[in-house]
């Protein structure tokens, strides 16, 4: 196809004009696919799953490697100044241990006056703990690859979160390995709240690995830096109570947040059902 | 000793690899699958490895493989990164295109006009990523796309360079 008339073969010429109209097909068929998969996207689900299937396990089997050998440095960087550490760690130590008994108390008390109000609780119910083994390297989205699939009991829309906070939502399942959408993606929106003071607010990714969170009413800011927060539990998702992020910057009508599950950090990931089943069915 | 630099040395077992027409589709779909890296980043500033590779052989020789294969290559891309499926395969199969209509159009090429065209198709890459995502419910301010494209853009010389040394080896020269 480089030149425009290769001599005076009908057979070179024809060849030419039957890989002019195969490109132009691919073109077409791309378009098509891709337009599927951008307004019906439950068509490839099949095989998108399959296709993590097939890289899921390589990411893995990388991952255990390249987490040893960051092991090994981090490690030795630890000993670096573990005089100091030591006794910082035994004076924050200190401090947890009596806001940890502060909150068992807190916690006893808040199942007493639950259970006078008969409120019904939920069921904290994990589907299976995986480890973050990847992510979408050059992409506008944010995913992140997980350990687990539909052979753990993983489905299309479960929520999944760390010890440490919330993480996302599952948005591709194969049988052995799963796509996380993750908070810091721009079209994972997270209805939540304020910890201090509980005003209703709305988390949305910002595409970054940082988060934008506006609150629900129009007026006062209400952040301060230092901030967290966390799910609402609103819309039936996400469970509530879940932490998202701690705010680090103010801006006119809002603040940006970072995750406080870092997925980068995260070593293992929860994944849980939905806290309100019927809520899986709606999200697409 | 002028003389002996000329001369062609052609010594027994040297010449193509077998399976050498396979060895840039190959290549193409191990950079795809760079994509696995076992890497957690909080933003994808990552190059898109696929199509680096893609277009580096493809600025290297008109004929690296038939143009209708890069429908089939660029799926295979989608699958791996997991970018909407058909989106590699429309792009990967109008760059070849393209390609081909900048070889009639130029009169000389060097390596200054193919950094030019690689920069041009990699920042169309780009904005139709960014295009796809803001469609997909995850518009992002255009000026996040910025970094990474200026790291591809940088890093497109080495992925030429890493072609043109495949494309020696498995051609045997």
């Amino acid at each position: 196809m480089a030149t425009a008339r290769p001599g005076w073969s009908r057979r070179a010429q024809y060849g030419l004009f039957f890989s002019f109209l195969a490109v132009i097909a691919g073109i077409i068929v791309g378009l098509i696919l891709l337009a599927l998969s951008i307004f019906a996207p439950a068509q490839f689900q099949g095989v998108r799953g399959a296709a993590l299937d097939v890289t899921g396990p390589i990411s893995g089997a990388l991952h255990s490697v390249s987490s040893t050998v960051a092991g090994v440095f981090s490690g030795a960087g630890d000993y670096w100044d573990a005089a100091s550490q030591n006794g910082q760690l035994r004076r924050e130590r200190d401090a947890m241990r009596r806001q940890i008994i502060q909150a068992r108390a807190i916690a006893q008390e808040n199942r007493q006056l639950k259970a006078t109000l008969q409120l019904r609780e939920h069921q904290q119910i994990t589907i299976a703990v995986g480890r973050v083994v990847g992510s979408s390297l050059s992409s506008p989205r944010r995913f992140a690859i997980l350990s687990v699939g539909t052979n753990d009991g993983v489905r299309v829309g479960m929520p999944v979160r760390s010890a440490d906070g919330l993480v996302g939502r599952v948005i591709d399942a194969g049988a052995l390995a799963s796509r996380v959408l993750l908070v810091s993606d721009r079209s994972n929106i997270v209805p939540a709240s304020l910890l201090r003071g509980g005003i209703p607010v709305i988390a949305q990714g910002r595409g970054d690995g940082t988060i934008d969170v506006r609150p629900l009413e129009v007026g006062r800011n209400p952040f301060k830096r230092g901030d967290i927060i966390i799910t609402s539990g609103t819309g039936g998702l996400y469970p509530p109570l879940v932490p998202i992020g701690r705010v680090v910057k103010l801006d006119d009508d809002g603040a940006v947040a970072i995750p406080l599950a870092d997925p980068a950090s995260t070593s293992f990931a929860i994944v849980e059902p939905p806290y309100e089943p019927q809520a899986a069915a709606e999200t697409p | 000793m002028v003389r002996a630099a000329l001369e062609t040395r052609r010594r027994i077992g040297q010449g193509p690899k077998p399976l050498a027409i396979f060895v840039p589709v190959a290549s193409v779909i191990v950079a795809s699958l760079l994509a696995t890296l076992p890497v957690v980043v909080a933003n994808g500033w990552f190059p898109d490895f696929g199509f680096l590779a893609l277009i580096s052989w493809r600025l290297l020789r008109s004929d690296p493989w038939p143009a209708w294969w890069a429908a089939p290559m660029g799926l295979a891309n989608d699958l791996i990164t997991g970018l909407p499926i058909g989106f590699s395969v429309a792009l990967w199969s109008a760059t070849m295109l393209a390609l081909d209509l900048a070889d009639r159009r130029t009169m000389w090429r060097d390596y200054w006009v193919e950094w030019v065209l690689a920069a041009v198709l990699l920042a169309l890459d780009e904005w139709l990523q960014w295009r796809v995502a803001a469609i997909t419910g995850a518009r992002v301010p255009p000026l996040a796309m910025v970094p990474p494209l200026l790291i591809s853009i940088c890093i497109f010389p080495l992925s030429a360079w890493v072609a043109s040394r495949v494309d020696r080896w498995r051609l045997g020269r």
